[in-house]
């Protein structure tokens, strides 16, 4: 009975029970943002599923025309609003290529390490998401979420003492870093990231051989790898499907030249797949930035000047394309720039919306209860889909 | 018998029991004082939370700031809501769906907008496609300002929220909170409350609220 | 570091990337649209790059000029991931995708007017009765 075509025409269906359309979201907890997809339902089955965008379109793109080189940071860092620190080196990378300009090495090593416990933080944000959408089945669905915000909140500190703020850093420019490590961080940061390794493990113990958290994950939204990357799927969910490639190691960035990465890679596709993957993320980027957080080197933070004036960055005309790994996957930027202190057109490339152009592949055949944990096991952002 | 400033009356069915009882009057203060405790204490929130405010709304109500502690409980469904949090920018888009939820909400409910996104669109503000502030559509009781706001900061605003409450309820006058002034709105929109707004525009925006669902955008 | 990026004629597109897909380039990444008003180069028209991959280390991109008011062949049943990207070019800047199999507006309501991303649209257009 179950028709996994997302293509169906839903009038060609006979639906053996009742068929129900059902609006999830905008509002909706689980769609992880303001996500609206109509699912046509045969009983409790999903027969398709289309989903809407647009929600949350802020017109981030029609705005960095306007906006000058510099002052275009703290406007990207609201897209991806789980890990900030990435946008703004996404968006930097791009115009530091098209200028010629590279960050000198202490700053290269900042922004690596910033962006590994950025990982860390958005990887727990997700796994604690991902057990209220599991509901009951850890302990009241909320049990895994406040563990998890209680390690969240140790990393957002380590930023608090770095930027000054808790969210939204503004920390990047272009040709380096505003702010320089403070006298005793690196204490700071081993001491975090050595009590979340711990708390790693002690998350495992209370989902890994969890039978209900098994049961509802085990074979459920199966991505398949030549499908995904026809989609453009990245990250996490891409090497969850077993594609061994990651940008950080396979075109190294930043100081990931100078580290060994490994890359957790699982061949089952499925909604435990993705969540080995991000748990043994977490575990290797703990490593990545103890690793160079060891080597930091001495000299400046920035390659240009301070900039005192909005206008001071001017790029030459020239198109060009950057990208990073975030920890939701390959987060690029397109920018022209035409020879003025502001860019004349600047895509940004966000791997969520190429994760969730796979919904309307995977919940057909589903359960409606399952399409949830699709939907939170994908981890995509609605922020940077809609921009 | 407290009232709110539009006039409306506030009444718990209590009220009238104890208004035919003779001597009931003395009463009425306590009950009333009770009530007010209850309800000030018992804040119900529905979290519109679209973007970042909506991260640290949840960091609010997780383990280290602790939301629960202040009788709040954060519910999924409007009709079991007293207070609708704004987190987020809203945009043309979603506004329909935003007043549509508000008005799904039942009597009495207040409005807290969380972010600088939500009180006046914040650098967005001159975007085609967002509204500049929800107070355009939404009657805001507390302004809570911030790039997200901290934690601290949305309780901050809820104690305020409350306090605003126990006042109106004792009869006492409460000034609105002054609408903060967008900088370089270079599309000047009338709010809730502006002299110059116009009625017709609340025709229009319910309207459009209600036309949702006829068609798929 | 100038990348070479090679303009193909229209009617090439698609046996182009085609071509490109035998060749092992299978990564869909992007496809993103630029308007040029005609007061900059004399020509109103629309600049379209497709960026695909061929992991894990090759990258390939290639470009099409499109006149306003014509159209360019859609490359979904190329690379599938092509559908959305579309949409949202057509969308925001306007551009129209011959062949797409389901060319809505995506990011902004359907009786939306204009494309935001076009030069001469004005950024703090009006949308009563939001805004």
């Amino acid at each position: 009975m179950a028709v996994i075509d997302p293509h169906i025409n839903i009038d060609d269906y006979e639906p053996e029970g009742d068929l129900v359309v059902l609006n999830l979201g905008p509002q909706h907890p689980s769609t992880h943002g303001v996500l609206r997809v109509k699912l046509w339902l045969d009983g409790e089955v999903c027969i398709k599923a289309v989903p809407y965008l647009g929600y949350l379109h802020r017109g981030v793109e029609k705005l960095c025309e306007k906006l000058t080189y510099v002052m275009v940071t703290p406007i990207i860092d609201k897209n991806d609003y789980l890990a900030p620190i990435t946008n703004e080196w996404a968006i930097n990378n791009s115009f530091e290529q098209l200028l010629g300009v590279t960050p000198p090495p202490r700053s290269q090593y900042l922004r690596t390490i910033c962006a590994e416990i950025q990982r860390v933080a958005s990887h727990l944000l997700w796994l604690g998401t991902f057990g209220l959408d599991m509901g009951g089945a850890l302990g009241g669905g909320a049990t895994l979420f406040m563990h998890t915000f209680r390690e969240r909140e140790t990393v957002l500190d380590l930023f608090e003492a770095l930027t000054g703020a808790r969210f939204h850093y503004n920390t990047l420019c272009v040709g380096g870093n505003r702010h320089d490590i403070p006298a005793g961080w690196d204490v700071l940061v081993r001491q975090t990231l050595g009590v979340i390794a711990s708390r790693i493990d002690e998350y495992e113990s209370m989902v890994h051989e969890n039978a209900i958290f098994l049961a509802r994950t085990v074979g459920v939204g199966v991505v398949d790898p030549v499908l995904a990357r026809a989609l453009g799927v990245s990250g996490p969910n891409l090497r969850a499907s077993g594609v061994d490639w990651d940008l950080r190691r396979d075109a190294p960035y930043g100081a990931y030249g100078d580290v060994q990465i490994k890359v957790p890679v699982r061949t089952e596709g499925d909604c435990f797949a993705r969540y080995l993957v991000r748990v043994e993320e977490m575990r290797e980027s703990i490593r990545i930035a103890l690793q160079l957080l060891d080597g930091v080197p001495e000299g400046p933070i920035c390659a240009l000047k301070p900039v005192k004036l909005p206008g001071a960055v001017k790029i030459k005309p020239g198109i060009g394309y950057a990208s990073i790994e975030t920890p939701r996957g390959e987060l690029g930027s397109w920018v022209i720039a035409d020879g003025t202190e502001r860019p004349y057109r600047c895509k940004i490339r966000p791997p969520s919306l190429h994760t969730v152009a796979l919904l309307p592949y995977l919940a057909p055949g589903n359960n409606l209860s399952d399409i949830v944990v699709v939907l939170g096991s994908l981890d995509p952002v609605l922020g940077e889909v809609d921009r | 018998m407290a009232m709110n400033e539009d006039k409306e009356r506030f009444e718990h069915p209590v009220y009238s029991v104890l208004e035919q009882v003779p001597g009931g009057g003395v009463g009425l203060t306590t009950v009333d004082r009770l009530l007010t405790w209850g309800v000030t204490n018992a804040l119900w929130l529905f979290p519109m939370a679209t973007s970042c405010c909506g991260i640290e709304f949840m960091a609010t109500a997780c383990s280290r700031f602790d939301l629960d502690r202040i009788g709040t409980i954060a519910r999924g469904s409007p009709r079991q809501c007293d207070v609708m949090v704004v987190a987020g920018t809203i945009t043309v888009k979603m506004a329909p769906r935003v007043k549509r939820l508000w008005d799904e909400m039942p009597e009495p409910k207040w409005v807290i907008a969380m972010g600088s996104c939500a009180i006046s669109g914040d650098f967005y503000r001159d975007i085609y496609s967002v509204v500049p502030g929800v107070d355009t559509f939404l009657p805001v009781d507390v302004y809570v300002p911030g790039c997200p706001p901290n934690p601290e900061q949305l309780l901050m605003g809820l104690h305020r929220l409350k306090e605003k409450i126990e006042r109106r309820r004792r009869g006492e006058w409460v000034e609105r909170d002054p609408a903060p002034v967008a900088a370089g709105l270079r599309v000047p929109f009338p709010r809730i409350g502006d002299p110059d707004r116009e009625p017709d525009m609340d025709a229009e925006q319910l309207a459009a609220a209600m036309a949702i669902g006829k068609h798929n955008g | 570091m100038a990348e070479d990026v090679p303009l193909i004629p229209r009617e090439d597109v698609e046996s182009y990337a085609r071509a490109r897909l035998a060749e092992g380039y299978d990564y869909f990444v992007y496809c993103a649209a630029a308007h040029y008003p005609a007061s900059d180069t004399g020509v109103d028209r629309v600049l379209v790059e497709y960026r695909v991959r061929r992991l894990p280390k090759d990258m390939l991109a290639f470009r099409v000029e499109v006149p306003t008011g014509e159209t360019t062949p859609s490359l979904v049943g190329v690379w599938a991931g092509a559908d959305w990207q579309e949409r949202e070019q057509y969308d925001l800047v306007g551009v129209v995708f011959a062949g797409h199999p389901d060319l809505r507006r995506i990011m902004l309501p359907e009786d939306w007017e204009g494309h935001p991303l076009r030069r001469d649209y004005a950024i703090e257009t009006r949308h009563p009765p939001w805004r």
